[in-house]
């Protein structure tokens, strides 16, 4: 075990030491050298996870996989402005993040298409647009949509695009629980918490075959360490980008004159849910469970949130779904 | 007298906005109950984690419970709805007629969301054409807004806590 360790170690750091200088906008060294430390914290603790396994980052680096796959294919819409395939990877420009964010989003609703209300979904980019403005990204195009699926989830992809179910929609009892659950999405998008994982899958991906060309043949330690590399950073980095993204998210909403508690409420509502219910079953298996996330921000807000005047909630103003 | 006074207009304002009056919640954390909704409030007892509660009311970043040595008033945040095991529907969803909602199986078809079928999901080009079309300008979100009666207010991002 030890000995693994240490030669899984010394592969990657000499690794990470090679691809240093190719990187740029992007710290490869660092994605590197975190991948390492999440790798070897999982040896050292023996839970190991085969990698066939790992979930894709979350929430939307699920459907991310198929998406990106899909943009170097022939299946790549003509209509995108900006061919996905020759991203700058290192520094992408906002339009390549828009397009690529279409990509994704389009994916999504090639699983689950838009509930055919327009009412609805005219109501939910207007709120969402309206949390949107509050944030540091708000010239983005922010597109919302509720998608056909009683599972409870909410997607967000890089660019401004944000999905959430009409399962988590109808968990929701008023205007600013919905405002929560929007700007925990443009949180990520607007942390780039999506893009920051892709760029790293693409860096590291390119970076192995490189290497496995280099030196690597035959070693199947390293090609296995550097091959999951995006993975098993992705997964540690996502729950504190979740954990970012609700303290944001609950911030947006109460800059937008909402209730500050709408997204805390949604959390305290998925916490009741039976686990082995498929209906959560990814939303759990791709973020940190609910009473954890209630807990940090119970932390994080203390009585900082004291002085800030009463939200409104508008629980007369949401849409009702039939 | 006064002070219980002064607690049944709290409660009977705060407890019908939200419909918690009665609803079972259990501490995520250990915190002081206050007697009133505001930290520096005297204090009135104390939660440990798991304690089980009877949510009476709401009232900003507060809510009123009582648990089994102690009424008073303790952080939103500090609590969660439901008992300890945290299964089975609310009082609240119950009440709402919420129950079951998020299980309703769809009848359109709809394959699922799991890991796997978004992998094999294809780009939907009509359906991201309509999503477009819903697309809302700023300036027609801030209407909408106005005509909620929301104003937007400037408040910092909170930091990681450790």
């Amino acid at each position: 075990m030890k000995k693994q360790y240490s030669t899984l170690l010394l592969s990657l750091l000499i690794t990470a030491g090679l691809l240093a200088s190719q990187a740029n906008a992007l710290d490869l060294n660092k994605v590197l050298k975190d991948a390492v430390k999440d790798k070897v914290e999982e040896v050292k603790n023996g839970s190991e996870t085969p990698l066939e396994k790992i979930p894709d980052a979350a929430p939307i680096a699920t459907p991310a996989t198929p998406a990106a796959s899909a943009a170097t294919t022939a299946e790549a819409p003509a209509t995108t402005a900006i061919p996905t395939n020759t991203i700058n990877w290192k520094n992408p420009s906002q339009d390549e993040e828009i397009a690529l964010g279409r990509n994704i989003t389009g994916s999504l609703l090639g699983a689950a298409p838009l509930v055919k209300d327009d009412a609805l979904q005219k109501y939910v980019n207007q709120v969402g647009r309206w949390v949107a403005s509050q944030s540091e990204r708000a010239d983005l195009p922010w597109k919302f949509g509720v998608i056909e699926s009683a599972d409870i989830n909410a997607f967000a992809a890089p660019g401004g695009y944000v999905l959430i179910t009409k399962g988590l929609y109808q968990k929701m009892t008023n205007e600013a629980q919905l405002a929560g659950v929007l700007g925990h999405e443009i949180a990520h998008v607007v942390k780039k918490h999506q893009l920051k994982v892709l760029q790293k899958q693409q860096l590291l991906s390119s970076g192995s075959n490189w290497l496995k060309e280099k030196f690597a043949k035959g070693n199947k330690l390293a090609d296995k360490a550097i091959g999951s590399g995006a993975e098993i950073s992705a997964r540690s980095l996502d729950k504190d980008a979740e954990f970012e993204a609700d303290r944001m998210g609950m911030v947006l909403a109460a800059r937008a004159g909402y209730d500050a508690y709408g997204l805390a409420e949604v959390l305290q509502t998925i916490g009741q849910a039976n686990k082995a219910d498929s209906s959560v079953a990814l939303l759990f298996k791709t973020h940190p469970a609910p009473d954890d996330r209630l807990a940090k921000l119970g932390d994080s807000a203390g009585s900082k949130l004291d002085n800030v005047k009463t939200g409104k909630t508008l629980e007369n103003r949401l849409y009702k779904l039939n | 007298m006064k002070n219980y006074l002064k607690n049944c207009l709290l409660i009977g304002l705060a407890a019908p906005i939200l419909g918690l009056a009665g609803e079972a919640g259990t501490a995520i954390k250990a915190d002081v109950l206050r007697a009133e909704p505001f930290a520096d409030a005297k204090t009135a007892g104390n939660l440990n984690k798991n304690d089980s509660v009877d949510i009476l009311g709401k009232k900003g970043a507060w809510l009123q419970v009582k648990s089994k040595s102690a009424s008073g008033w303790v952080r939103i945040l500090s609590v969660k709805r439901g008992g300890a095991s945290g299964s089975g529907n609310s009082v609240a969803d119950i009440a709402s007629g919420r129950a079951g909602t998020g299980k309703v199986v769809s009848t359109t078809g709809i394959r699922g969301l799991s890991a796997e079928e978004l992998k094999a999901a294809k780009f939907n080009e009509d359906e991201m054409k309509k999503m477009e079309s819903h697309a809302v300008s700023a300036s027609d979100a801030q209407k909408f807004a106005s005509a909620g009666g929301l104003t937007s207010t400037q408040l910092a991002y909170l930091k990681g806590a450790k």
